[in-house]
């Protein structure tokens, strides 16, 4: 390697036979040159760890011997109208690459990929989809499903990185919640798949301890790759085993690992974890206890003061009862006399009207029956007038009578009589029988 | 209720008593049995709120282990 010794002149190390010292951006830009001398080659392997940046996408290519950082140009990487996620496995072709830093820029080695192809899905995600199914076959994904989770745990258990975001996330949820209980902290690596063990041991500690009710299991974003711990089998038995429910927040929902499909509940977040924790709202329940207590406390009362509400009205009731009718009756007594007031005035006028009628009629009857026994009288006068005895003397004719005075009408009468008397017109003289004849 | 309540089973059956006193169907006995029941049953779950209300209490799970060992040994002294 052909560099150029320091300019400024600091001396070599005294004891050292390299060359040098050189300064280090001379090198690191020599080093550059001689990287791209590589061959450029055509290589295969699994994408991990996709990041999609400003001017590049950055990505890793794994496969079970080892790793290589690679990165593309973005407009090349998008002219190629791919998606690539975690696990897909792809054949690249390009060359090593060196970017030497500066004073403020850091130095990165990376494949620099020129063209890129899908050739399937990766193993690792077809591993994974395989113990998947076998897990399920098994019918370890219901097992935790099953158990009942407290609305209100007293002690949570949380395993999880210790120095983490994940640990202020579930304080923060619990936060939200307004629980402020026991919780008990299980620290365990989380980033490999050497940590699985240790996060299953936690687990099991926890759950051995009586008073944990409930466990999280908490761990930031990452990508799959990151979160592989977290899709071992040993630990996914672990889970399905216990007899504590758990609740998964493993990376996001489109890295699902197996844990989540073990876990009595998995979330997104370990905040939305934390929450699923404590399903009750502490504040709003205190508030709804409240509520309860304000209805009880009611009911208890109205159960009495209705009550005896209701006894005061019953017994007062005859005595309302009798004023009723009483009020009543009164009130039909006086109807009745206005009704009989005015029946009666109504009759008085027809009565007076129909004596008026009769008075008349009387009065043109009696005139009439005056008249009719006026004309009667008159007649009867004048039939006596003819019979009176004085007009028929005042005519030359003499009444013969008894001594007595009464009218001597026959022969054989005068002859017992003897002694007559015969009255006319102007007056009466006596006479004597003498002789008698009879006949005409 | 005759086992050991829970919140859960403790709330559910406050709000059972509620519905029966808000029918008006419940007689005085039967009105007033349910509200000392219902007020038992808001004493218990406002415990079980005071429980975890006074504060939040972090422990590390060795921590908690060795107080629980302790403990036992004090019981077996």
């Amino acid at each position: 390697m052909s560099v150029t010794p320091d300019p400024l002149g600091i001396e070599a190390l005294s004891d050292s036979e390299l060359p040098g010292p050189f300064p280090v951006g001379s090198y690191a830009a020599r080093l550059r040159d001689q990287l791209r001398k590589f061959a450029r080659v055509q290589l295969v392997g699994e994408v991990w760890n996709y990041r999609p940046a400003r001017t590049k996408v950055y990505f890793e290519l794994r496969d079970a011997r080892g790793a290589l950082p690679c990165s593309m140009w973005q407009n090349e990487f998008g002219a190629l109208g791919v998606t690539l996620t975690d696990g897909v496995r792809v054949v690249v072709g390009g060359g090593c690459d060196y970017y030497p830093g500066s004073a403020t820029a850091s130095p990165s080695f990376s494949f620099a990929v020129t063209e890129l192809r899908v050739a399937g899905e990766g193993d690792l995600l077809i591993q994974l989809e395989r113990l998947r199914r076998r897990l399920s076959a098994e019918g370890l994904f219901e097992l935790q499903k099953r158990l009942p989770r407290p609305l209100l745990p007293r002690t949570i258990g949380v395993v999880t990185g210790e120095r983490g975001k994940a640990r202020d996330d579930v304080l923060a949820g619990l936060r939200r919640r307004g629980w402020r209980g026991r919780l008990v902290w299980a620290f365990a690596p989380v980033q490999d798949r050497q940590a699985a063990p240790r996060i299953a041991a936690a687990l099991r500690e926890l759950a051995a301890v009586e008073e944990v009710e409930v466990i999280v299991v908490a761990r930031g974003g990452g990508s799959l790759a990151d979160l592989f711990a977290f899709c071992d089998e040993g630990l996914c038995r672990t889970v399905a085993l216990l007899r504590v429910p758990v609740i998964s927040s493993v990376g996001h929902h489109t890295d699902r690992t197996l844990i989540d499909d073990v876990a009595a509940v998995c979330c997104s977040t370990p905040t939305h974890a934390a929450e699923a924790a404590v399903p009750l709202d502490c504040v709003a329940a205190r508030n709804a206890l409240s509520n309860h207590t304000r209805r009880l406390s009611g009911h208890g009362k109205r159960a009495i003061v209705d009550r005896a509400r209701s006894l005061a009205h019953l017994s007062r009731a005859p005595t309302e009862h009798v004023a009723r009718h009483r009020t009543r009756l009164h009130q039909m007594l006086r109807e009745l006399r206005a009704s009989a007031r005015r029946s009666g005035d109504r009759g008085h006028e027809r009565a007076s009207a129909h004596l008026l009628v009769l008075g008349r009629t009387v009065d043109r009857a009696r005139g009439s029956e005056q008249a009719r026994r006026r004309t009667e009288l008159e007649r009867l006068a004048l039939a006596l007038g003819a019979h009176d005895p004085e007009r028929t003397l005042s005519r030359g004719y003499a009444l013969v009578e008894d001594r007595a005075g009464d009218p001597v009408t026959s022969v054989a009468s005068a002859r017992r009589a003897r002694d007559l008397r015969l009255r006319f017109r102007d007056g009466r003289v006596g006479a004597r029988v003498s002789d008698t004849e009879e006949g005409p | 209720m005759s086992e050991e309540p829970t919140y859960e089973t403790a709330v559910a059956r406050i709000e059972e008593i509620i519905k029966r006193l808000d029918s008006g169907d419940a007689g005085l006995r039967e009105t007033l049995d349910l509200v000392k029941e219902g007020r038992e049953l808001v004493e218990y779950c406002a415990g079980e709120l005071d429980a975890v209300s006074h504060g939040l209490e972090e422990l590390r799970l060795d921590e908690l282990v060795a107080r629980l060992e302790r403990g036992a040994q004090h019981e077996d002294v």
